[in-house]
């Protein structure tokens, strides 16, 4: 029993001895839920210490089209010494995009265009990230919100 | 309470620890880099990139220096801020046979700006997004900027670095390959 949780330890101490950092698509999880035959919602979720800047995200959507720009939430104000005031976001992260036109039962392909950093002083290059997502019939439940990758491996994979 | 309780709260115990510690590993903390330090520096050394004026640079030509080889981009902040000691460093041991090059996930133009800003003194590479790929194989594995390789005189990799080096540390590594 002891050399178990010697062993439980010792994996908890190992994490500890340097500066590790999440895989992009991991620090920036990316996901999308249909609302309606002509709303999804896009939202990221930022991991702790990472941010991603407001002005590199950029949202489309195939073989459908967006209504109308979407409308990015104001990001927190950051002074940056080479880029003047800059907005990011940390935290959670929701957009609404309104298609064109309904299109109850049709299959859409969502896609976020991103950059962001880790406060330890490191950037990532800027990613996209595609989710395909079926928009309701009229009077059904939307489906469960789909993410870009698994935004958690499982224990022992 | 009974001997028999005492081993299912240390199971239980023991299962969450180790299970958790498996779960932070596997969750966040695989490391960022691979280390290649003390392998050959070939593949690095053997890619030639263009200059922002188009013509074609071999990294090779560099080697039998000690070489600093930093992957950055205008759009990263820490790359930007890390780079005034680059300059500082080129022209302090520049003549003793250290050579940094960068190597820019970036365009010609935003590239020529930045170095025209803080007086570039070493040769600034455009490497596009292939260029993420090639510091993959120096063992960036998250393709994260700022990532630095420092090459010591026989070409053999002496350092990778993501993240910013600081001052002392990047000396006390050069000092040692000189």
């Amino acid at each position: 029993m002891l050399a178990w949780l010697a062993a439980a330890l010792w994996a908890g101490a190992l994490d500890a001895a340097g500066p590790k950092l999440l895989e992009p698509e991991r620090a920036f999880a990316f996901s999308v839920q249909a609302i309606d035959d002509k709303t999804v919602e896009a939202r990221f979720v930022i991991a702790s210490g990472y941010y991603l800047y407001r002005e590199k995200l950029h949202f489309s959507v195939e073989p459908a089209t967006l209504a109308s720009s979407p409308s990015l939430p104001s990001g927190t104000l950051k002074d940056d010494e080479f880029f003047g005031k800059v907005e990011t976001y940390r935290g959670q992260l929701a957009v609404r995009l309104a298609l064109q036109q309904p299109a109850p039962g049709g299959k859409v392909v969502v896609r976020a265009e991103s950059q962001g950093c880790a406060d330890v002083g490191v950037c990532y290059p800027p990613q996209a990230q595609n989710v395909t997502v079926t928009l309701p019939l009229p009077g059904e439940r939307p489906e469960a919100p789909v993410a870009a990758t698994p935004a958690r491996k499982s224990w022992f994979n | 309470m009974p001997r028999t309780r005492w081993i299912v709260v240390f199971a239980v115990v023991g299962f969450v620890a180790l299970a958790g510690g498996f779960y932070a590993r596997q969750s966040a903390d695989e490391p960022s880099t691979r280390n290649v330090v003390g392998s050959d520096a070939g593949p690095l050394l053997g890619v030639a990139l263009p200059d922002t004026r188009g013509r074609d640079q071999p990294i090779g030509q560099w080697k039998g220096k000690v070489l600093i080889v930093n992957f950055w981009a205008t759009w990263c902040v820490p790359c930007r801020e890390e780079m005034p000691l680059f300059v500082k460093t080129q022209r302090d041991l520049g003549d003793q046979g250290v050579q940094f090059v960068g190597v820019a996930i970036d365009q010609p133009d935003k590239i020529d700006a930045f170095a025209a800003e803080i007086e570039l003194n070493y040769p600034a590479l455009v490497g596009g997004y292939g260029a993420i790929e090639l510091s993959k194989t120096m063992g960036n594995r998250l393709g994260a900027l700022p990532f630095t390789v420092i090459v010591d005189r026989a070409g053999k990799v002496a350092h990778t670095q993501l993240g910013p080096l600081k001052d002392g540390q990047l000396r006390s590594i050069i000092g040692q390959l000189l």
